[in-house]
């Protein structure tokens, strides 16, 4: 009896011992697991514009995005025969490219100040304030919504001639932006916009507030390749519009956007059809004229580059 | 006589608990910087999530990193890190477990610093391979310091590097974990 207790004893002592051994790895990974983490959505779009038009996304952290979006001139030129065209490359070469040039920084996680050449003569600033985050863990939030606001300073006292008036030379843009990662290959955005002129030239039933609602996409086919969609619709002061020399134009409400991703690893590079020449989101969801085909689009790309600017990493 | 039996056998279960004396941190750094010119930390990266716990009789060691806390200077890179390379949302850890050779209880009782080597399996990326090297442990005002410098290779444990990055990256990433215990 005496050595069957102590056998058992020791038996039980030995097997604490060898369950301890195991579960060292396991203590840690329980631990790990029964924390809530955070799942915050990452890379919704892989650059902070869908094609044409802001995404939810911003540039990281104290990082400085340099960004350039290009429009070339019309695919086809029906006045031109073919050696003509050939030689337009497409509207690479056709004498027209309408560029943005801008600068952007993160200061803080929630917002993003930018300043840019909005080409024409104009000056663009930005902002973004990212106000929601899609996530799921600790708190689940279906969507990602950002708002970005925009303010135009036409240099050019074409512009406000003949009275040379400042204030008549800021256009403003205030988009709301909602999107969702739906799966790992497909994103979806929706952008209601609305662009209000300081001044217009007069017309009855001319009003300075532009508003359009959009929606924009991507769909990856690779880590690194994606196929990018935007439509907006313009919903006021497009038809019959007086111009300053009294021409009475019909704006195109349409704005129709196709393009392809490629993530090459530095930067993104973003490659599209377009049927807006503009440079400026201002003048594409007021202002676009009308394109009677699909030679009248234009190419265009966006090539972005980020840096980082505080070292959050110490330096060994 | 049984009841001392008895006694010995209750006196003996807590000695056995007792002697399995372990330390626990949350506080493990893991740092590494890929690029071919070691100079330059653009590509660095530094996790200060790590847990680890370490079996002082049996000088074993487990520890496990959210692959999500290592944070880069460059917001596209870590972006890059968690999607297109190490895949964070499918292989959320990275673990190690082994053992210290060469470690001994005594060390952890005096100030000093000790060298010995860890020796063990490293997951990482779902995959699983062997895992050796030097251990330096540094002891000071009840803080055990646990100090180990290695490398890994990236196709090891299956993470694409694509062509066109290959070239700035070192063949062997090295890396740094340091591994604070505080001892009561």
């Amino acid at each position: 009896m005496k050595k069957l207790l102590i056998l058992l004893v020791a038996g039980i002592s030995l097997s604490q011992l060898a369950v301890a051994q195991d579960d060292l790895l396991g203590e840690l990974e329980k631990e790990d697991s029964a924390i809530v983490k955070e799942n915050i959505t990452a890379a919704t779009f892989k650059s902070t514009r869908v094609i044409n038009m802001h995404s939810v996304e911003m540039t990281g952290l104290h990082n400085m995005q340099f960004m350039i979006i290009h429009h070339f001139g019309a695919l086809w030129d029906n006045n031109e025969n073919f050696g003509g065209n050939m030689g337009r490359l497409f509207g690479m070469n056709s004498g027209i490219a309408n560029t943005y040039m801008s600068f952007d920084y993160t200061p803080a996680k929630w917002l993003n100040l930018g300043l840019a050449f909005a080409g024409n003569g104009a000056l663009e600033g930005t902002a973004k304030f990212k106000l929601m985050r899609q996530q799921t863990g600790q708190k689940n939030y279906p969507v990602s919504i950002a708002w970005v606001s925009t303010m135009n300073y036409n240099t050019s006292k074409k512009v406000t001639a003949p009275n040379d008036f400042e204030p008549n030379k800021f256009t403003f843009m205030n988009q709301l932006l909602i999107a969702r990662k739906i799966s790992e290959k497909f994103s979806l955005q929706l952008n209601p916009s609305w662009v209000h002129y300081n001044v217009v030239p007069y017309g009855y039933n001319h009003s300075n507030e532009v508003f359009s609602i959009g929606a924009g996409g991507r769909f990856k086919i690779t880590n690194k390749e994606a196929i990018t969609f935007e439509y907006s619709r313009q919903l006021n002061m497009y038809k019959d519009i007086t111009d300053k020399t009294g021409e009475v134009i019909t704006y195109a409400p349409d704005l129709i956007s196709l393009g392809f991703d490629w993530d090459t690893g530095g930067h993104v590079f973003q490659f599209f059809f377009s049927n807006s020449y503009h440079a400026s989101n201002i003048y594409q969801l007021s202002a676009n004229t009308k394109k009677d085909n699909f030679g009248q689009w234009c190419m265009g790309f966006n090539l972005n580059r980020s840096y980082s600017m505080k070292k959050t990493v110490a330096v060994h | 006589m049984k009841k001392l039996t008895f006694l010995l056998a209750v006196v003996l279960l807590f000695c056995v608990s007792g002697f399995a004396q372990q330390y626990k941190t949350r506080e493990g750094n893991i740092y590494f910087n890929p690029n071919k010119n070691q100079q330059s930390k653009e590509y660095a990266a530094l996790s200060k999530e790590a847990t680890a716990i370490l079996k002082v009789e049996t000088s074993e060691v487990a520890l496990l990193v959210p692959m999500k806390s290592f944070h880069f200077n460059n917001a596209l890179l870590e972006e890059h890190f968690n999607e297109n390379y190490l895949h964070t949302n499918k292989f959320p850890n990275g673990t190690f477990k082994g053992k210290l050779i060469g470690f001994s209880k005594s060390m952890l009782e005096k100030d000093g610093e000790y060298k010995f080597s860890s020796e063990g399996t490293v997951e990482l990326h779902g995959v699983t391979k062997p895992f050796k090297a030097p251990v330096v442990l540094t002891v000071k005002n009840k803080v055990a310091t646990f100090y180990c410098s290695f490398k890994i290779k990236a196709e090891d444990f299956n993470i694409e590097i694509p062509d066109l990055v290959k070239p700035k990256l070192a063949a062997e990433t090295p890396l740094e974990a340091t591994i604070p215990f505080k001892l009561n």
